[in-house]
């Protein structure tokens, strides 16, 4: 079955390298872009899954931004416009994954996180109002690779009708909806090769992951740990272990915090929407008016003598009118950063979270509960607890 | 000078140059080019503020075409001279390189390009927005040190430091390129902004000066946000 499944990650991500088991590789730029994804129907399973529940976490996005800010303009990059975008795009892909009925609890955790059932993580390769790029990985607890490939959705006028809440009403009408279909839909069809059996075990591998950050001495030979990186199963411990109800306890109060930042994202996502889809809607627009543009402006016949005012006026006012509509998508960007800074910063002043510091505060609070794990355990107290 | 004034000149002139400026000498042979220039950062300028066109202390344009003018015929003169002891004539008309119509077009495109009357200019430490009114934005970035260069299908695009003063030449389809040089004066009160127009149909640039000096905009209290959904959206700041 494992072969089976070992075949099908292969041939569902043929530009990618599904099925490998071992260290992550850090995610390449895509130079590239794969063909449109096109008009996607999300497949849902017939109800909620209730057993084997494979629960799924989507970190916040890699926005993507090249290192040498010198490039930024020339690739199109607004770097404050991406650091949003990482935090709203995962709210997109879990909407979709909710309504494809396929998986347990599906969150957007701030930071990596190797125990998670199954992790997908994405960097944006491109995003305007035309073309978004994604390359999306998906790994499990043991460390093998579900999904390694990139994604690629244009939009067409039909996705962007004119609304009056300024937004679409649903997440589902997101102008970029197919290409998280998609990937909603490979993840499920890879989920399908798996039996309960062996999500059960995934599940399984995620907790005692999860119990051997805690206290490796006590649950460190339940796992093995092969040369690339993988980890198997060697037993499992009593169902009434109480150390291991405890591990439960603990990582249940570590979802509570995860579920209530989950909520923030959310908040930020509705904030936002109406911007941000304006945004896209306009980017799109220029993109389409300034391709058209140069077009005409190609096959215009000569205007005038060479070097006479006429042709001279022509010639600047056509490069005049090209660099009024570049300016006028940084002039966009002014104002998309204007307004949704604010939001960014109110958010997080709230809950002290959802930014930069939001991963200091998930740390601060899981080292918080590895003490508590300790002082139940040990009767050791460390400065935390003081 | 006003439009009436420059209709009169231009008539005048074109009599004058169609008759004495020889039309022999292929454009090829002498377009003019602006001379190769090498990126300096070692002496970076501020010119962070906001500007209004000092007319006054600016190039007149007449004079400056005056000038091109005596150039010119003293080039035709001695080119003439050259040809009559090699026993060749002189050759005279009113159209093809240095016509009258292309220098009065160089100056005629020169006052164009530099007729913004007010400059804000927003520079940081890697990049530079020169926003001109009723035109696009000179825009630099200086990453490197490296002069930036940048090409699309209207043509192509360098810019950077040359020691204090910024340099902008803009490179147009059908032999026309720009340049714009940007320097500041009088303890940085004073902006001076040199605008050259290349044609290769006439062996000499123009070049125009405009000087800027500074100004503090009277924003009546109001300070103006860009929004997205909102449009501009303007507040009353607090005094």
């Amino acid at each position: 079955m494992r072969k089976l499944s070992l075949c099908l990650l292969l041939f569902l991500a043929a530009c990618g390298s599904n099925g490998q088991k071992g260290p992550e590789p850090a995610i390449e730029a895509v130079s590239v872009w794969p063909v449109p994804v096109g008009v996607v129907t999300l497949n849902k399973a017939e109800s909620a899954v209730v057993s084997p529940r494979l629960d799924l976490g989507i970190i916040v996005f890699d926005p993507g931004i090249p290192k040498d800010a010198s490039t930024h303009s020339k690739l199109g990059v607004f770097p404050k416009i991406r650091d949003v975008e990482a935090q709203y795009l995962p709210v997109v892909l879990r909407d979709a994954l909710v309504a494809s009925n396929n998986w347990g609890v599906v969150r957007v955790v701030p930071k990596n996180d190797e125990t998670l059932g199954l992790r997908v993580t994405a960097k944006i390769i491109h995003s305007d109002g035309e073309d978004l790029v994604l390359h999306v990985r998906a790994i499990d607890a043991g460390g093998l690779v579900w999904l390694d490939r990139s994604y690629h959705d244009r939009t067409n006028p039909g996705d962007f009708p004119a609304l009056a809440g300024g937004a679409p009403a649903q997440i589902s009408d997101d102008p970029f909806a197919d290409l998280y279909r998609q990937i909603a839909n490979d993840l499920g069809l890879i989920k399908t090769q798996f039996s309960v059996a062996e999500l059960a075990n995934i599940r399984n591998v995620g907790l005692l992951r999860y119990a051997t950050n805690l206290s490796p001495e006590a649950f460190s030979g339940f796992l093995f740990r092969e040369s690339d990186g993988a980890y198997e199963l060697r037993r499992l411990p009593a169902a009434d272990d109480p150390m291991m109800r405890r591990v439960q306890r603990i990582r249940n109060q570590e979802y509570l915090f995860i579920d209530t930042v989950d909520e923030q994202y959310v908040d930020l996502y509705e904030t936002m929407a109406p911007t941000y889809y304006l945004w896209r809607q306009y980017g799109r627009e220029r993109a389409i008016f300034k391709a058209d543009y140069e077009l005409r402006a190609a096959n215009r016949e000569s205007y005038g003598r060479r070097g006479s005012y006429i042709a001279m006026e022509r010639t600047y006012n056509t490069f005049k009118n090209s660099k009024i509509q570049d300016q006028d998508l940084q002039e966009l960007a002014g104002g998309f950063n204007n307004e949704v800074a604010p939001t960014v910063m109110e958010v997080s002043g709230r809950v002290f979270r959802l930014s930069g510091a939001l991963n200091a505060q998930y740390t601060e609070w899981r080292e918080i509960l590895r003490s508590i794990f300790s002082l139940e355990t040990t009767g050791k107290k460390t400065p935390l607890l003081d | 000078m006003t439009s009436r004034n420059f209709r009169f000149y231009r008539v005048v002139l074109t009599v004058v140059l169609s008759w004495l400026l020889p039309v022999c000498v292929s454009s090829s042979s002498f377009a003019a080019k602006p001379a190769p220039w090498v990126a300096d950062n070692s002496a970076r300028a501020d010119f962070s503020g906001f500007w209004e066109l000092n007319l006054g202390k600016s190039d007149n344009i007449q004079a400056r075409l005056d000038i091109l003018v005596r150039e010119l015929m003293e080039r035709a003169r001695r080119q003439a001279k050259g040809r009559q002891d090699r026993g060749g004539g002189m050759t005279i008309g009113g159209a093809g390189p240095n016509s009258a119509p292309s220098i009065i077009g160089l100056a005629k495109m020169a006052d164009l390009i530099t007729a913004s009357q007010l400059l804000e200019i927003i520079q940081k430490e890697n990049d530079i927005l020169v926003k001109r009114e009723n035109s696009f934005a000179l825009t630099c970035e200086f990453y490197k040190g490296a002069p930036q260069f940048q090409e699309s299908v209207f043509g192509a695009e360098t810019c950077g430091w040359d020691s204090h003063q910024l340099l902008f030449r803009m490179f147009l389809p059908d032999g026309l390129t720009i340049q714009h040089i940007l320097s500041l004066g009088s303890a940085g009160y004073r902006l001076n902004i040199a605008t050259t127009v290349y044609s290769d149909k006439v062996s000499y640039p123009f070049t125009l000066n405009r000087v800027y000096t500074r100004y503090e905009p009277d924003r009546g209290g109001i300070r103006c946000e860009m929004t997205l959904t909102r449009g501009n959206v303007c507040t009353t700041e607090a005094r």
